[in-house]
Formats: C-alpha cells, sequence, structure tokens
C-alpha cells in the first residue's frame, strides 16, 4: 500500500520574489512538517515549463539541495501538464516494490517571469510540435476547435457553458490556497476578452505561478489517504486523430484500468478533481467518463449535479479555472486536495463523508491521461 | 523554430503528405514511423486530397510574438475524407466563416525567423473558389 502522509501548497499567485526553488521548498517543508518527517528516501520533482522560464535543468537535484537534503536520491518528471499525476505514479511504483520507503514528490512552476505572449509560446509546445503544435495555436486554440465542434454537433447553448466557470470560482472563493478567489457572474464569460474564440479569458485557467507537494510512504503513519492506484494511458498525438474529437480515448482507458465506474455505469467516488483547463475540457472529461451523457455536461452542471451538495461533487477546490494551474505542479495540487478532503481537513468547500475520490489529470486534450484513486487510509 | 525542423518536415508541409498503413488501412497526417493507430510498420506516403471540409476552427488571439503581426490567426479542423488535419485557415473574414464549408490548400508564408532570417512556407486552407 501506499499512504499520503503530509500534503503542502502555496497560493497560486504571481510570485516575483520567489523562484522556481524557493517555491518548490516552501510546499515541500509544509509536507514534510506536516508528515512529521525530516528524511526521506527520495525526491520527485515534477515541473514542465520550469527548463524554459526558470530556467533550469536537473531541477531535483538541485531542489534537494535547497532542502537541505544534500546525498538524497532525485529525479526530474516531465509530463505536460499531467506532470504531477506521472511523478505520483512514479513514486507509488517505488514505494510499492519496496525501493523506497518515503518519497517527498513536489511540482512546481512559474509562469509569469515571461509576458504573456512568451509563455504562449511555451504552453504550445504541450501540444505536437510537428502537428497541431507547429502552427500558431498558442496554448487555447485547440481549446477553441473543439468547444466550437462541441456547440455545433451537439447544439449546446453558449451561454448553458459559461455556469462552469461560476460554479469554480465560487469553489475558489473558499479556498486559501487557489488564485482567483472571487464569485463569477456566469453572463460575464462570453463576451469576456476573447483568446481563442468561442473560448474566452473567462473559460481559461488563469497564468500564475505554484507549487504543491505531498509525502508518500509505505507504512500508515498519521496516513491522511491512501492512494489505490494511478493508472495512464497515453493516446493520439492529436485529436484530429480521433474518429469524435471530443472523446478522449486515452482517459477512457486510464479510467477504465483504475475501476472508477461500477457495473452500474455511476461512478464508485464521492469527489473529483479533474482537470478542467478549459471550459470545454471539463465538459470532455465528465463526458468520456460517462458521469455526463454526450452533450449534456454543460446542463448537467448548470442544473447542479456537481455542486458540493450535488450528485457528484467536482472540483471543490475551484479546479485549474479557478484554484489555478502551474503546469507541472497542477497534478500535486489535485493529489494533496484529495487527501485533505479525505481526511476531512480541505480548508475550503469540504464534501461530506467523502471516503473514496478520484483525481483526473491530462496533457493537452488526452495525448496522455491519468486516473488517479484514493480512499480514507 | 528553426530552419532545420522546418526543411525535416517538407513534405508534409509541401505537399501535404500523410501516410496510409498498409495493415489497417487508415491514413493519418503528419507521417511518422508508425501508425499512430496499429503501430504498424508498414506505411505507405499518401498525398492527401488538397480539398475538404471545414469541421470547426478558432479564431485565436492569445498568440506567441510570432504570430502577433498577423493576429487574429484562423486554425481549423479539416477533413480531407482520408485524414483529419488541423492547420492555419487564410483568405478569410473570422466573421464570416462557417462551419461546413470546402476549403481548399494553399501554398503560404508561415513566418519569418528574426529580421533577416529565413522565410518559411507551408500549406494553409482558405475557402474553395468557385465553392458549392
Amino acid at each position: 500500500m501506499a499512504y499520503v502522509t503530509g500534503a503542502g501548497m502555496v497560493k497560486i499567485d504571481r510570485h516575483y520574489s520567489l523562484g522556481v526553488r524557493e517555491l518548490a521548498a516552501q510546499a515541500a517543508e509544509k509536507a514534510l512538517e506536516d508528515s512529521e518527517r525530516s528524511s526521506v528516501d527520495f525526491v520527485i520533482a515534477a515541473s514542465s515549463l520550469s527548463f524554459m522560464q526558470e530556467p533550469q535543468l536537473d531541477l531535483a537535484s538541485y531542489l534537494a539541495s535547497t532542502l537541505g537534503l544534500r546525498g538524497v536520491k532525485a529525479l526530474t518528471v516531465e509530463a505536460g501538464e499531467a506532470s504531477g499525476a506521472a511523478a505520483v505514479q512514479a513514486a507509488l511504483a517505488l514505494v510499492k516494490s519496496g525501493l523506497a520507503r518515503r518519497v517527498l514528490v513536489v511540482g512546481v512552476d512559474k509562469m509569469t517571469d515571461y509576458n504573456s505572449p512568451e509563455t504562449y509560446r511555451h504552453l504550445q509546445h504541450l501540444y505536437d510540435t510537428v502537428g497541431e503544435g507547429f502552427h500558431k495555436i498558442g496554448h487555447a486554440g485547440i481549446a477553441g476547435i473543439l468547444m466550437r465542434l462541441y456547440m455545433t454537433e451537439y447544439g449546446v447553448d453558449r451561454e448553458v457553458m459559461a455556469y462552469w466557470s461560476a460554479l469554480m470560482h465560487a469553489n475558489a472563493k473558499e479556498n486559501p490556497y487557489a488564485m482567483l478567489r472571487f464569485a463569477l457572474d456566469p453572463s460575464k464569460v462570453k463576451n469576456a476578452m476573447p483568446l481563442a474564440d468561442p473560448v474566452t479569458l473567462l473559460d481559461a485557467y488563469p497564468l500564475g505561478d505554484g507549487a504543491a507537494a505531498i509525502v508518500i510512504e509505505s507504512s500508515p503513519g498519521r496516513a491522511m489517504a491512501s492512494i489505490l492506484t494511478v493508472e495512464s494511458a497515453t493516446g493520439y498525438p492529436s485529436v484530429a486523430h480521433r474518429q469524435n474529437p471530443l472523446h478522449i480515448e486515452s482517459l477512457a482507458e486510464a479510467a477504465s484500468k483504475a475501476g472508477i465506474m461500477g457495473g452500474d455505469g455511476r461512478m464508485r467516488i464521492d469527489f473529483m478533481e479533474i482537470h478542467d483547463s478549459f471550459t470545454i475540457t471539463a465538459f470532455m472529461i465528465l463526458e468520456t467518463l460517462g458521469a455526463s451523457d454526450k452533450g449534456k455536461a454543460a446542463e448537467d452542471a448548470a442544473e447542479g449535479r456537481y455542486s458540493r451538495d450535488g450528485e457528484l461533487p467536482v472540483n471543490p477546490s475551484g479546479g485549474l479555472k479557478a484554484r489555478g494551474h502551474p503546469i507541472g505542479a497542477t497534478g500535486f495540487y489535485q493529489y494533496a486536495e484529495a487527501a485533505m478532503q479525505l481526511a476531512g481537513v480541505f480548508p475550503g468547500v469540504k464534501v461530506g463523508d467523502a471516503k473514496r475520490g478520484a483525481v483526473v489529470s491530462l496533457n493537452g486534450f488526452g495525448s496522455s491521461s491519468y486516473v488517479g484513486l484514493l480512499s480514507r487510509p | 523554430m528553426t530552419m532545420q525542423k522546418h526543411w525535416r518536415n517538407r513534405r508534409s508541409l509541401y505537399r501535404l503528405e500523410g501516410a496510409q498503413c498498409m495493415d489497417c488501412g487508415r491514413v493519418f497526417y503528419p507521417p511518422a514511423p508508425r501508425c499512430v493507430y496499429c503501430g504498424s510498420g508498414r506505411l505507405e506516403r499518401k498525398q492527401l486530397p488538397r480539398r475538404g471540409t471545414l469541421v470547426s476552427y478558432s479564431v485565436v488571439y492569445s498568440v506567441s510574438d510570432e504570430g502577433r503581426k498577423e493576429a487574429p490567426v484562423i486554425v481549423g479542423l479539416i477533413d480531407l475524407g482520408d485524414a483529419k488535419v488541423i492547420a492555419e485557415v487564410t483568405d478569410a473574414d473570422p466573421d464570416e466563416l462557417q462551419v461546413g464549408i470546402q476549403v481548399e490548400a494553399v501554398l503560404r508564408r508561415l513566418g519569418v525567423q528574426g529580421e533577416s532570417g529565413v522565410i518559411y512556407y507551408g500549406l494553409k486552407f482558405r475557402p474553395a473558389l468557385g465553392a458549392d
């Protein structure tokens, strides 16, 4: 078994005064303190943009020194927007195989040291650079194509789609680590600044700096949660390769391996933290998992199915939309939040009596997908 | 982007070359050493039709500095029958563009490297002339 014994997060924000390592160290020290441990066998650092923004290679080794852990084994993981989930998966393999007893996994990325167009250029590399990423798609172009396809294919009203962002803001408002802690009027979304029409600024994750960490151990100690599994699958390089570009085949595969769906079509979890990089990503995930029927996720969200008191609370943290999405660190926010929910200590929107939760992470629109399943210890 | 990378991709960029799998029969773009669907290495290069249907598109404002001068940039998902591709759409007014129209491939300038650098060309798609 593998247990989460500590979690630490930094509020996602513009941290001009902190470098990548200092930001990561803040989260890591909180996680270590939380787990009441000072030594670990392994440090795994996850980061995606720091190779371009800081820029720093071999991040984990330098971070180990920043943490005063010289001599520890260290490894850096990069898997785009799914870097965090990939690092948790690696840590799980180390702990379950007995190669490590205690692993500190920490994710960090800064997105505000450059102006936005330069960051959009970095983010474009999340897509296949000999395929669609070769063109000037920015960070949101594929989201724009998919959102228009969704509206055309299913006849979904643009106004109804806006309730997703409003729900995320309502949740983030109560999360002290969230970047956007204010309510959002759904009527403002459609006519906000266009990023990649029909996607507007209010459909997209904000650019922010963040770091989050968890400690994963083989012995329960004072565990917050168990990580039952982290499953993943790689997908097609482009949404253009899919028969239905709105269906994320790699996610369907990862979810089936993780067993989060029951035989009756209902989900065997009490809440989820999902990768809602854009409004359309949230709907694609919910529909691929079967939580909503095809073309119905927007309506379901507007009617409260995914709200805190709904049938299946999704993103009590505020999600990528409002908690924020510091690329390589995002997975750790998700796992830290899920573990805290299960331990009943999440300082924001609490899901009552949560026994099992899932974490869904993607790169892009599913070049890879990860599904983690956690439970009370 | 470097000149070398552009050169490596010249066949897909200039000639709209994809690949057809000899085992599963499917066609995909851009070509790769193995079939993206079944993993087979038995592939043949295949020139894709230059005309297709615009399935969806986005008008992109949040582009990098390289695309600032031409922003907004229209990118489209185009169904060429054998395969779907994502590429830039040109010669179109964003307000008049519509899903479902016929588009055709046309060679255009993709970008310039620096002030006196190489000018890159490649295929974009424009609303088909004499479209039905």
